[in-house]
């Protein structure tokens, strides 16, 4: 079918937004933003200096102080008025998505969707953010307040798998509560955030209240560092994330940081087939398992696994592979060649360690996208607890199938892992539904649902070794991140 | 006559992209029956039904940007675009009878279509399926307003 029109074809050199300006980055370094599907170069983004990142500080700083004085009720139309700027812009935002990530037509819409729930949610700043007291708290005629009170500037270094949503599961939310944002989108994908952004100058928030740096670590270190940031957010690989942990707390700064994973789905005896795979489909396949929720090991109880197999695998044969902007594709390339040969050698290792390639998505080809960093869906079995597929996190559109003999089994294997982002269990026994969400250990649990995303009014983060810090992103959790709280206790004499 | 790109419908976009091809078309067949001489006392029925097609293109796209849930963005199974395509190509020179006998066949196909859509999708799409669900309903009493002529 006819694909959908491209934005652009060609967004130029990139700007950062400091202070309420567009401004050419000073450094004079610029990386290529790449169509990962066509290969096309699509943009050039600057790779920002230290002191272009503290004039984004200062800038941010300087704003705080009005804007925290704002009252939360004015600052919450502001975000009304984004969310309608938004919606405005909708189809935008995730065909710009679709071209500089790879990701289908469809996913894109979706991630458009959940970046505007956390700006409808962060509206509702007034009745989150409010405080609690005590009259005849501290003694008699002495009344005790806890007053809920932004912080100052905080800062988000973003990865490439969601370039619009992930800066919005925090940003909103600190700017509701008072305090002002410096973002570092990810250097593969920073066209979206630069096109959210210009909607935000819209809606009319002031001037340093949210800012845009482009770059690299450069820019990431000077935030971790600088004496007027208070916390940091982060998303991306467990060793950055280690990193940004303990780069952030050294500098006396908040942080929540999100690292990788590596979940499991495990199928049940008793599990409806056709409907289980269709939705372990969308969980492995979906993003080209670029998702830090992907299902990655399927694991099969008993004598359900030959069925399951076989109809798995018949299954994914069948995804459309190709440009996301043909809305009957399902799946799209990985976002560069880099991912593409990691994901490539994952599987070569896997085979030298003793898996079976059921589907082989190594040689892919998609014809009139010769250039595309393609990888099919590929389905390896007799994958076993001790194989480095099994352990570590491929990010890519590849499934490790996995038979064992109970659900106790499949706990312990989950359990051994280092990561704890999510699992998810498909069966019809309550019993057992209840027995997993209760033992399993890691912070998104799915019944019946193998892409377990916390919706923006809940918390999201992963346990172990897939997060860092204690409050998580979104809802009531990002009100916490970005608040304190203060005592008051008042006596009249 | 309108130029429809009817797709597979093996994603939520792609059928709801079918469908506003089939709200396209059918809102251009009925413009075409709309300035018919020899239907001329049907035309108001015509033009208000092209315009009930546009509106429901509108309703198709909000559904698409306000009623998807990336959580369960499924691949969409059995439904096959060659059991739902609509013929655009509007006859000459049709009567009453003619001209709502053609546009009928619209509708039941739409119907149809709404319809298998709808009871496939129910576990996907969600809301969605809601949506199809009504205006495959109204299809039909589109089709028996039509055969009322």
């Amino acid at each position: 079918m006819a694909l959908l029109s491209e934005v652009k074809k060609d967004y130029g050199k990139l700007k950062n937004y400091i202070n309420g300006e567009w401004v050419d980055s000073t450094s004079g370094k610029y990386i290529d933003i790449e169509n990962p599907t066509t290969g096309e170069i699509i943009g050039q983004v600057p790779m920002s200096s230290a002191d272009e990142t503290k004039a984004a500080i200062e800038a941010a700083h300087e704003a705080w102080w009005a804007w925290r004085e704002t009252p939360p009720i004015t600052r919450a139309r502001v975000f009304f008025k984004l969310k309608e700027i938004m919606e405005q812009h909708f189809e935008n935002i995730a065909r710009i998505m679709v071209q500089e990530q790879g990701k289908t037509i469809d996913e894109a819409r979706g991630e458009a969707r959940r970046t505007i729930e956390n700006v409808e949610t962060a509206a509702g700043v007034p009745t989150m953010m409010m405080g609690y007291n005590l009259e005849d708290g501290g003694a008699e005629g002495i009344d005790e307040d806890a007053v809920i009170s932004p912080l100052g500037v905080f800062g988000a270094v973003c990865p490439f798998n969601f370039p619009a949503m992930i800066p919005y599961w925090f940003w909103p939310y600190a700017v509701a509560t008072g305090n002002t944002y410096i973002i570092k989108p990810s250097s593969q994908v920073p066209v979206t955030q630069n096109y959210l952004t210009k909607l935000v100058e819209q809606a009319g928030f002031p001037p340093g209240v949210l800012n845009i740096v482009n770059g690299s670590h450069e820019v990431s270190d000077t935030m971790m560092e600088h004496p007027k940031v208070k916390g940091i957010s982060f998303v991306g690989s467990t060793p950055i994330a280690k990193y940004i942990y303990k780069h952030s707390a050294e500098n006396g700064k908040r942080v929540q940081a999100q690292g990788g994973a590596k979940n499991s789905l495990v199928v049940m005896p008793d599990a409806v087939l056709d409907r289980t795979i269709s939705n372990m489909l969308a969980s492995t396949y979906g993003c080209a398992g670029q998702r830090c929720l992907a299902g990655s090991n399927l694991i099969a109880i008993g004598d359900v696994y030959e069925p399951f197999v076989k109809s798995f695998v018949e299954r994914s044969k069948k995804i459309k592979v190709g440009y996301g902007l043909d809305e009957s594709v399902n799946m799209g390339p990985v976002v560069s060649a880099k991912a593409k040969k990691k994901i490539l050698e994952y599987i070569d290792g896997a085979e030298k360690e003793g898996a079976k390639v059921l589907l082989d998505g190594r040689k892919i080809k998609v014809p009139g996208y010769e250039k595309g960093h393609f990888v099919g869906p590929t389905v390896l079995d007799n994958v076993t607890p001790d194989m480095k597929i099994a352990n570590e996190e491929v990010f890519g559109p590849v499934v490790s199938v996995m038979k064992m003999d109970s659900m106790d089994d499949a706990l312990d294997f989950i359990h051994a892992s280092p990561f704890g982002n999510a699992a998810s269990i498909y069966t019809q026994n309550g019993k057992w539904a209840r027995d997993f969400r209760y033992r399993c250990q890691v912070g998104n649990v799915g019944i019946n649902v193998g892409l377990v995303a916390a919706m923006a009014y809940f918390p999201f983060a992963g346990y172990k070794d897939s997060f860092f810090g204690d409050l998580h992103g979104q809802g009531q959790d990002a009100i916490k991140f970005f608040t304190d709280r203060k005592v008051v206790i008042t006596r009249w004499f | 006559m309108v130029e429809c790109d009817f797709p597979e419908c093996n994603t939520f976009g792609s059928a709801i992209r079918f469908a506003l091809e089939l709200e396209k078309g059918a809102a251009g067949v009925y413009e075409d029956l709309a300035k018919e001489p020899k239907a001329a006392s049907a035309a108001e029925t015509f033009k208000a039904l092209a315009a009930s097609h546009k509106k429901r293109g509108d309703l198709l796209e909000f559904t698409r940007q306000q009623k998807l849930n990336e959580m369960i963005l499924e691949p969409i199974q059995d439904i096959r675009r060659e059991d739902y395509l609509i013929d655009t190509r509007t006859p000459m020179g049709l009567d009453v009878k003619g001209a709502a006998k053609f546009a009928a066949q619209i509708e039941a196909q739409s119907a149809k279509f709404y319809l298998d859509a709808a009871r496939v999708a129910k576990n996907l799409m969600a809301e969605a399926a809601r949506v199809m669900d009504k205006l495959g309903k109204e299809s039909l009493a589109n089709k028996a307003k039509l055969e009322a002529l």
